[in-house]
Parts: structure tokens; sequence; C-alpha cells
């Protein structure tokens, strides 16, 4: 029989952001026992998970390093980015202009404007969250404004829906995964478009749980590249890359507790043996010998103080810069004190920097 | 403000509950939790007529409450709307019985032979499919005598009293399931005895009868609260029953203070069977004089809904992967789409079936010889959508033990 008590582990991650879930992978590829706590799948269903590298210091230590690790798990999960430090490409939005990024999921990495000359922006009829001839004509406006001659035409499909029902992102994903009649009507109906341009960009749809193999294959029959861009929530885009990464976590036997909040955090004597979670009749303990906190911007009641902060190698501090506890470590929005921006890229490298400080790596951490 | 309030208002509208909800999934013209829930509550608040048969819909399996970032109690909101959704005769008086399991159980184990006789007939199940909108598509499971009874406490077992509440399904139809638990608790050192209680009121919740719910918590919570305020923990092996002993019981005697504080006690005190042996293990209490292991059984794992929800982890999971020969895979593949008796309405089996989709292919793709699952109901989706067999991990972990520490 096993020697490890239940709900014990080397290292707790809390938050299932990209910070989290970069951390739970990193610390788990170290070999460590991993739990990542959360209360479900948060800002995923509202972006698309892009990184900002280019506002940071490409210097910074681990970087890049981060960024290779985020791009192989990534890759393994179906959902690989593309792109990395010291790339930076324009990608389109739902409101017709455009976002520099230095990394995006495939499904997003060819909306710059220098992939293609000639691109459709394609909506379906009655989608009332993505209008086409909008998106088109500002595309267009702040293509030129890039010094780029690309043409771009708005264009409209028709795709069935269930009875009784208006078009959705959230119905088209869900029949893309599971209907393979429906996503033959959708090859079909990109068919003529698809001839006469490089670049198709749609409204995200290609699925909820969709990976490589399911997007490529409609990119493949259609001879295009496809950008899908996210609508309002839910974000297909996001929750796919959610889904992906979560499943690929668990496969690397992370184990997940979903849908309790962190009722407190066990600190005696500045140690944290580990958290509470708010689970019915009673609360559950999960033990660890490190906690990442992963968990957003508004942490202060976890932490118990509201004027918190964080050390140069990831510990808390209170105001009187006493460490909260010795191993426990912020990553991504936690960090607020941080100057550094770029939202994303500062969660996969302070994600990755937390899983090499929980596996005793002591990985330098220069925080800017 | 009552909390409740404070919890509406943190609907922001994400989507997160839409996105995980089985029947959205499985079925684009379902409105979602997020419409049925938080948005229908509010127009009933300002007084607003917004009944929809779509309530009738909602699988209970909780996966929203789980999704939702800010803690909404999404399908509590449901529940209630189900509560005051008004449906049509033939459907009223067939989950009139559907709410009633405890009751349906008695009079069908009368005379469980003439009872599975009549239940097996293909005119029988037209006919209750015509008058009563019950699916034929399904077999109902086989009725027995209700003869669970507390084991004699070993002369030399001085362990913990715990109180065995077995739920409708193991006092109806597998009563040797419950025999098995029992045995189990022995094992590792626990005296059961079997609690003199009735249907958990999930069936009642389920088919939109609150009356009949909050009379099943009041009995129950009557029937236990003796043995729990001397000491004795409750235990389950059915994840609905676990679920509402721990959440429900006191929220539907809310109101009378007393006994919405007997509730709590119960509720704190209560244990998943795989929950109260793996801090037995915890505790280096844990019997594991398994049988080396003779031939290597490959299992698919199903969490079932309600296990996910009352928030302990996989400890199922964690048992049977410690067992010798045992190969076990957590399949993760979604929720079954039975739903205890949703999956045995006629307008609800394409949809049940449907929802299911994702697990029967994890199953087929697992390659498993036999899924292990603690609800019963899963058990009977999987059979039935499958063709493999569906196990209680009970029966599998209870036959992994070396001939000498059988009772």
């Amino acid at each position: 029989m096993s020697n490890v008590k239940s709900n014990q582990f080397d290292v707790i991650v809390a938050g299932a952001g990209i910070a989290g879930i970069t951390a739970a992978a990193a610390a788990s590829h170290r070999g460590l026992r991993v739990a990542l706590v959360s209360t479900g799948p948060g800002s995923f269903v509202l972006g698309a998970g892009c990184v900002e590298i280019q506002d940071m210091d490409w210097t910074t230590p681990s970087l890049e390093e981060a960024v290779n690790f985020f791009s192989d798990l990534t890759e393994i999960a179906g959902c690989g980015f593309r792109g990395g430090v010291g790339e930076a490409r324009s990608i389109p939005t739902i409101l017709g202009s455009f976002q520099t990024v230095s990394m995006a999921p495939f499904y997003m990495w060819n909306g710059d404007p220098t992939a293609a000359d000639r691109v459709a922006v394609v909506g379906i009829r009655g989608l009332s969250t993505f209008d086409s001839s909008f998106v088109a004509d500002r595309l267009a406006y702040h293509s030129s404004k890039l010094g780029q001659r690309t043409t771009y035409i708005a264009t409209e499909i028709k795709l069935s829906t269930e009875a009784d029902t208006l078009p959705g992102t959230l119905q088209f994903a869900n029949r893309y995964d599971r209907d393979a009649g429906f996503r033959e009507e959708l090859r079909a109906a990109l068919k003529d478009t698809a001839r006469a341009v490089r670049l198709l960009i749609l409204p995200g749809i290609l699925g909820m749980k969709s990976g490589w193999n399911e997007i490529e294959w409609l990119e493949r029959e259609l001879g295009c590249m496809i950008c899908e861009l996210p609508t309002l929530p839910p974000s297909i885009p996001g929750m796919r890359l959610f889904n992906r990464l979560e499943a690929r976590l668990r496969k690397v036997g992370v184990e997940i507790y979903t849908g309790f909040p962190i009722q407190q955090l066990q600190i005696e004597n500045g140690h944290c043996k580990g958290v509470l979670l708010e689970t019915p009749a009673r609360p559950l303990k999960v033990s660890a010998d490190a906690l990442i906190l992963a968990t957003g911007p508004f942490s202060g009641k976890l932490l118990g103080t509201h004027s918190y902060s964080f050390s140069h190698d990831l510990r808390p501090v209170d105001s009187s810069g006493a460490v909260i506890a010795n191993n426990v470590f912020g990553a991504g929005a936690i960090l607020r004190n941080s100057s550094a921006r770029g939202g994303n890229a500062k969660a996969v490298l302070s994600g990755y920097v937390c899983g090499m400080l929980a596996a005793g790596a002591g990985v330098q951490y220069a925080q800017r | 403000m009552r909390k409740d309030d404070v919890l509406l208002d943190n609907c922001l509208k994400c989507s997160d509950c839409n996105t995980a909800c089985p029947v959205v999934t499985a079925h684009p013209a379902y409105p979602g939790p997020k419409r049925l829930g938080p948005e229908l509550e509010r127009m009933r608040r300002e007084g607003i007529e917004c009944d929809t048969e779509w309530v009738e819909y909602c699988l209970g399996c909780h996966r929203c409450d789980l999704a939702c970032p800010n803690e909404v109690n999404v399908s509590e909101l449901i529940q209630r709307a189900k509560a005051r959704h008004t449906k049509t005769p033939v459907r009223k008086l067939r989950d009139f019985w559907f709410a009633r399991p405890g009751l349906l159980g008695k009079l069908c184990s009368i005379a469980p032979a003439i009872t599975n006789f009549s239940l097996g007939l293909k005119p029988v199940r037209l006919l209750m499919s015509g008058a009563m909108k019950i699916t034929p598509e399904r077999k109902f499971p086989a009725y027995t005598k209700p003869d669970l009874e507390t084991p004699v406490p070993n002369a030399a077992n001085k362990g913990e009293r715990v109180v065995f509440f077995p739920g409708c399904f193991i006092q109806y139809n597998q009563p040797e399931l419950g025999r098995s638990v029992l045995e189990l608790l022995q094992i590792n050192g626990f005296q059961p005895e079997v609690a003199a209680t009735g249907c958990c009121g999930v069936p009642s919740l389920a088919n939109g009868d609150a009356g009949e719910a909050r009379r099943r918590a009041r009995e129950n919570v009557e029937s236990m609260s003796s043995a729990v305020e001397a000491g004795a923990r409750v235990v389950t092996a059915c994840s609905s029953c676990g679920h509402m002993l721990k959440t429900g019981f006191g929220r539907m005697l809310e109101g009378d203070a007393e006994l919405e504080k007997k509730a709590e006690k119960i509720a704190a005190n209560t244990f998943d069977l795989a929950e109260l042996l793996v801090a037995q293990q915890d505790a280096g209490k844990f019997n594991s004089h398994f049988e080396p292991a003779a031939t290597k059984l490959k299992l698919a794992y199903h969490a079932p809904c309600h296990q996910k929800s009352q928030g302990i982890g996989r400890p199922w999971y964690q048992l049977l992967r410690q067992v010798p020969g045992i190969d076990i895979q957590d399949l993760n593949a979604g929720c079954c789409g039975m739903s205890g008796t949703y999956g045995f309405k006629k307008e609800k089996y394409p949809i049940s079936m449907e929802v299911g989709s994702e697990l029967f292919a994890g199953v087929k793709d697992s390659g498993a010889q036999a899924v292990a699952t603690e609800c019963a109901t899963c058990q009977m989706q999987i059979e039935h959508g499958t063709g493999v067999k569906a196990l209680h991990p009970v029966d599998i972990l209870l036959n992994a033990y070396t001939e000498s520490v059988r009772l």
C-alpha cells in the first residue's frame, strides 16, 4: 500500500489561470506530487490566453526557459502556441483593432495582416456577437495604418441551428466537437470563400475540446489559413485552451480539486502546512510542503492582510516587510507590486519560476 | 440582506456555468443554467411570470455550481424554479411516484417476483410508456425483499460505532451490496449498524417535490439524530444520498431551528464510505490484507456528479488503484446523463443518452473489462449505453481481500 497520505502533496497550486496551470505543470515536470485547487476556469471564459512578452525585458532570467516550457506544454496539450521571446505579431480583435502579442495559440496566430494579402472576415447569419462588415472595415483601416495593403472582404455564411434557438458560439462549438455532420456543413459553407482568399477570420466556434487535429483538418480541407477570434463570453478559444491544458495536467498526474474556494491558508509560525477548502459539510484539508498562490489580484483575504506585497524571491510579505510564510510563492496577477506589464507573459514566467522554486531548483528570479 | 441575495448579485453572466452544463453541451436548445437559475430567479423576485418547461430538463448534477467562479448557487435556483413549475397531469402523476422511490420500493418489494416479472413484460412496458410516459427502452432494476439488517457485532470487535444510511437502491434493489458495505466496514475496524431511514429526498427535489423532500429530511434527521448525538458517524455508499445528507437536510429544514441544528450536526458527521476508509488508511488503520494479484483486472472509473459535488477528492479511485492486480483509469468523461429518474422519462430519454455519449465512448476506448462507479443509476446508464459491466467499488474492494480476513 502507498505511504503517501490522501490529500497530501509536495505542492499545492491555488488558481487555474495561465500562471497556476504553468506552475502546476512545471512542478509536476520536476517530479513533484501536485494538487491544483481552483473555483473553475475563471477568466478563460473571457479571453484567449495570448501572451504579450514585448513589454517585458527579454533578458529577464528564466524568461526564455519559461516561454519554451509553456510552448512545449501547449503543444503536447494540442493547443500549441506559436511565437516566442522577441517575436511580435498583430492579431485582430472582434472590435476590428489589432493587438500586438508575442505568442498566441495556433488558431489565432495567423491573423497578422502580413500573413495574407486577401482576407475574408466570415460572419454567421443571426450571430449578433460578431459583425463581419464592421470587423472587416475596421481591420482594413487599421492595417493600412500599419502600412499594410491587405484586402479585407466581409462575408456571411448560414449555418443550421437547433429548432427554436438563435445562433450562438457555444452551440456551434459544442456541435463542432460532437457532430461530424456539422463539421461538414461548416466546411461546405466556407468552401467558396476559402478559394478566393488566403486567410479566413472566424468568430470562435471551432470546438470546446478540439485540438490541433480537429482544427487543422478544416484548414487542410479548405486549403486556407484560419484565425479564430474570441467573442463575448463564453470565449470558445479561451475555454478550449483551458480544457486542453486541464486534460494535460490530469494526464501527468496532477490532482485537481475544482469548485471549492480556499477558506483558509494553514499558516503557523511563518510556515504554510496546507489549505482548507470550503467543501460541503466540513472543510477539506489539503496539505503540502509548499503553496503557490496564483489566485489573482484580489487575494488579501487569504493572506490575512490587504497590504501584502512580494519579495524578490516571490514570497508574500506584509506591510512591515516580514515574510508571511516562507514556503508560499506568488504567481501571476497576485504580484501586483511588480511594475512589469504583460499579464500572461508575467503569468507564464512567474508560474514557471514558482514551480521551479517549489521543486527547490533555486532558479533566480530578478523581479522587475 | 440574505446570503441568497448576495449570491444572486454575484452572477456576472460570465457563462462559465453554461460551458460546464452537460445538457447545454448535448442539446443546444436547452437555455442553460445561467438563464434557468439566476436570470429566472431575478424575474421571479420582480413578480414576473417566467415558468418554462425547460427547468424540468436540469439534471441536478451541480456542475454549474462547481464551475461558477463567484459561488452562485445556480442549481439550487433551478431547483426552486422546478418546484414552482406547473406540469401536465400525466407527468405530474408519474413524477409523484418518481419523487417517492422509498414508497415505490416498499410496494414493489411486497412480492418482488411478481413485480419483476410484470415490469419485464413488453406489454406492461408499452403501457407504462403510453400512459405514464416512462421510456420502454430501459429495464427497471429488479426489486428484492428488503432484508438488510445490522450485523451481529463481533465479540472481539470493539470498533467505532457507525450508522450506515442505505438509501432506496440498496434497501429495495441491492441489499447484498449493503451487506458488502457492512462487511467492508467491519473488516476495517468499525462496528456498523443499519439506520432505520427512508429515501434521502434527492429524487423528490429532482422531480420538483420540495414538500416531499422536506418530509424525508425531517424523518431521516429524527431517525439518526440520537446516534449522531451519541458520537456515531454516518456512512453513505450512494453518492446522491451522501450529497443530500451533507448539503440538503439543513436547507430543507430551514425555519425549524432545532431540527436544522440536528441536520447540520448530521451533515458534519456524514462520510462517504471511501472517504472514511481513506481517513482510516491515513491513520494507519486500513486493512490491506489483499490477495496477491492472481489475474489482472482492467477497470475504468467514472466519478458520479454527486461525488464531485461533495468535494472529497477521488477516494474510491485512490483506494482501488492500490489493489494488487487492478489497473484503473479515471475516465473523466463528464456526466452519464442518467440522473436517477431523469433517464426513465420518455421525453428526456434521448437527451439522457446524448449526454452520456462522451462517457460511453470513453468506456469503449478504455478497453476496460468493467467500470467502477459508486452511483447505482450511473451503473445502469453505463451498462445500458455500452454493454460493459458496471460495478460498485465496494464489491471490487471486498473481493480483493484474502479469504482469511473475510467474515
